[in-house]
């Protein structure tokens, strides 16, 4: 199956949108068909498989194929097509020292149609359009940032004109975004990262507020707080949210992505009406939970390292083994974190503690 | 806290010559053939392999005699001087001597020790305390284990271990108006020079290695080879990955927590993608990997007996990648400078190294080793010159 043949096939499955049923045997060939490609066409893919001692021979079965762990995207670019070729570069957050991670994109049609069908699904179920709100700078501040162009990308599909990012290269000033919060009259998507809900709950605190965003209005966040904040679990911000923002938890949607994959995990609660902590796993995407060093599965009720194979990435790695601990459920899986462990480790560097690139 | 009232009571019993015949009596004690100290954190540490524990501590512990001690505390604990009643010491990581040597330390200054042990190693200094008190009693009162955080504020001193950002918390903590030591994160690599007989050489790299599971900052995160005659560098990272498979057999690596599983795959998916890079690994559960560059990169450091061969043209090329390595260097294991390992001791001190050995003792620092770069008892003491000479 040539490349083209791939994409319009996985394409037309994206285009059924979130609830097209999960068909092992359609997934099953096109994961073959696309592991025999990026086996072929990508340099770095390959030498990763070979030093694993996986030849495209031994892979027979969505499950063989071999997953890149999100670190190799540090290291060297996983990518099927030369680099003259690539319309866009997204890179994983992080200091300018330690090396970052990179999604090398040629074509936009599956990563756009992949990131709109599950945005609204799962975030924009019940209208046409909405007003977007975003904590986040929006791509042409942050060309490199994946969920900039996430952000923008729907806002540009799903929302009304008047949409607008409250952050910008520079910053952002969190008393202008609470004025436009207090002044909002009809619902809104309010998007962002979780460290900016942190820094808008705790300043709307310090001003002793409590806004009643409008009925319908949603809240979709994502990203995780990276040291920019500090760390709330899950309910703690979700309780903040609702406390301060006035959004019943039935209407936060929580977000997990990385920048290595081309789609997205919601959490279906606007399409369910319940708020429950299940990463629902599109149709075109398998995610299975494995021990890291083996990337055998793990038993049914244990925790694990997170592997998601994703159809929409077609030019760079389809199966990308995450540093994430998970645990299937029913519906989806749980993200519980980083793997635990480094306590033991003592006082020797953590890579990329120290090194960037020569 | 009662506990430190009780310590400052029990310091009384540190007299210099008794603290060094007990402490000298119990590293005697652990180093023993059939020690049943060793024997019994070597079943229950869990972190390690008992092998790696027996032999780690075995091994670590042979220079820490009674003269050792003695000599140190002279050297460093001048008269008159102000030691520290109680000194709070905070430890981490999980292994067994760096505990040791942090407890045992202060004491040889003359100061009692509220000790908190790591999360990931409860036993280590649980044990050893018992073992100083079955040894003598009354030094033994002086070295209380526990996790009470209001020790760092009442402490006279503190001693903490810990990444970076921990040491940086807990010195603003303690301020400045306490002795503060903090040992934060560092990285060590094996030199190779040209003289090197590979073979031989890759044994004592491996026990390196091997002790510890690379976990600790004398662990040899990289092992930067001088490539003359060229193909030495490869030559030397065969025999590297010949000798890991054998001392896996005697030295067997501990189960690693998930976290360091994923990291350890990283590293190896990493040096897997890198162009040019060859990659050794053991069969199967795969507990080693040789991982030969094809020069001119930093890799990142490598841990779990992942390692990473750099060749280098020249000793002053590795000196480079050295000073790279600044201010977080520790140690310099070498082999096969010659002549030329004066200049290599300059380029590890210019980098900040504080300790060159030879390859094979990366793991048995002497106890008067300046960690870090710092003298082991001198700083929690404040020294008094006294001029007596008038006109």
């Amino acid at each position: 199956m040539t490349r083209e043949e791939l994409e319009r096939e996985i394409l037309a499955w994206i285009s059924e949108g979130v609830d097209a049923p999960p068909d092992d045997a359609r997934f099953e060939r096109l994961a073959l068909a696309l592991f025999h490609l990026q086996y072929e066409r990508g340099a770095a893919y390959r030498r990763l498989c070979d030093a694993f001692g996986r030849s495209a021979s031994d892979v027979r079965d969505w499950r063989d194929v071999p997953a890149a762990p999100t670190g190799a995207f540090k290291e060297a670019r996983l990518a099927i097509f030369p680099p003259a070729d690539t319309v866009r570069t997204f890179r994983t957050s992080g200091s300018t020292t330690a090396a970052r991670g990179a999604l090398a994109l040629d074509d936009l049609a599956l990563y756009d149609a992949s990131l709109l069908a599950t945005f609204r699904a799962f975030v924009v179920p019940d209208v046409a359009r909405i007003r977007f709100l975003v904590l986040a700078p929006p791509a042409e501040a942050a060309p490199d940032s994946s969920l900039s162009y996430m952000f923008s990308r729907a806002a540009a599909e799903l929302g009304t004109p008047d949409s607008a990012f409250l952050v910008g290269a520079g910053g952002w000033e969190p008393d202008a975004a609470i004025a436009e919060l207090a002044a909002a009259r009809a619902p809104v998507a309010l998007c962002g990262t979780a460290f900016a809900f942190v820094h808008l709950c705790d300043r709307l605190a310090e001003r002793r507020l409590r806004l009643a965003l409008p009925a319908g209005t949603r809240v979709m966040e994502t990203g995780g707080f990276k040291g920019r904040s500090r760390e709330l679990s899950r309910e703690e911000l979700h309780g903040a949210i609702e406390a301060r923002l006035g959004v019943p938890r039935a209407r936060i949607v929580n977000q997990y992505g990385m920048c290595e994959l081309g789609s997205q995990f919601y959490e279906p609660t606007l399409r369910t009406g319940r708020y429950g902590d299940v990463k629902f796993v599109p149709p075109w995407v398998r995610t299975r939970v494995v021990d890291p060093l083996t990337q055998k599965d793990v038993g049914p009720d244990e925790t694990g390292a997170l592997l998601h194979v994703d159809l929409a990435n077609v030019g760079s790695v389809q199966a990308v083994l995450t540093s994430d601990s998970g645990q299937l459920a029913p519906g989806g899986f749980r993200v519980f974190g980083r793997l635990t462990g480094a306590e033991a480790r003592g006082c020797s560097l953590a890579a990329d503690a120290l090194l960037g690139a020569p | 806290m009662r506990e430190l009232a009780e310590l400052a009571a029990a310091r009384g019993a540190l007299e210099p010559r008794r603290v060094i015949r007990a402490l000298g009596e119990t590293f005697a004690r652990w180093r023993a053939p059939r020690s049943p100290e060793r024997e019994r954190l070597a079943r229950e540490h869990g972190v390690y392999s008992p092998e790696v524990v027996e032999r780690g501590v075995q091994l670590a512990l042979a220079g820490w005699t009674e003269s050792a001690l003695e000599s140190l505390r002279a050297r460093e604990v001048p008269s008159p001087c102000w030691v520290p009643p109680v000194t709070a010491v905070w430890l981490a990581g999980s292994i067994p001597t760096a505990a040791f040597s942090a407890l045992a330390l202060p004491l040889l200054a003359g100061s009692a020790v509220y000790a908190k042990p790591a999360s990931a190693d409860p036993l280590s200094a649980r044990f050893f305390a018992a073992s100083l008190a079955e040894t003598d009693p009354a030094i033994g009162a002086a070295l209380a284990v526990g996790s009470d955080a209001k020790a760092l504020d009442e402490a006279d001193a503190v001693v903490a271990h810990g990444s970076d950002a921990t040491i940086a918390a807990l010195r603003a903590r303690v301020g400045a108006g306490r002795p503060f030591l903090g040992y934060g994160h560092k990285g060590s690599l094996a030199a190779l020079g040209p003289a090197v007989e590979p073979a031989v050489a890759a044994r004592r790299l491996a026990l390196d290695v091997a002790l510890w599971d690379g976990r600790g900052c004398l662990s040899p995160a990289w092992v930067l080879a001088v490539d003359a005659p060229r193909g030495r560098a490869a030559e030397l990272a065969r025999s590297l990955a010949s000798a890991l498979e054998e001392v896996e057999d005697e030295l067997p690596r501990g189960a690693l927590a998930p976290g360091e599983a994923s990291e350890l795959v990283e590293l190896r998916a990493r040096a897997a993608v890198r162009e040019g890079t060859r990659l050794e690994m053991a069969a199967g559960a795969s507990t080693w990997t040789v991982a030969l560059e094809a020069g001119d990169v930093r890799p990142p450091p490598g841990a779990f007996r992942f390692v990473s061969v750099v060749p280098v043209p020249d000793l002053e090329s590795l000196g480079s990648f050295c000073a790279g390595l600044t201010p977080t260097l520790s140690c310099v294991g070498h082999a096969g400078f010659g002549a030329e390992r004066a200049r290599l001791a300059e380029l590890a001190a210019a980098a900040g190294a504080s300790r060159l050995c030879p390859l094979g003792r990366m793991q048995l620092p002497p106890l008067d080793w300046n960690h870090d770069g710092q003298p082991p008892l001198r700083p929690l003491v404040r020294t008094l010159d006294q001029e007596t000479a008038e006109g």
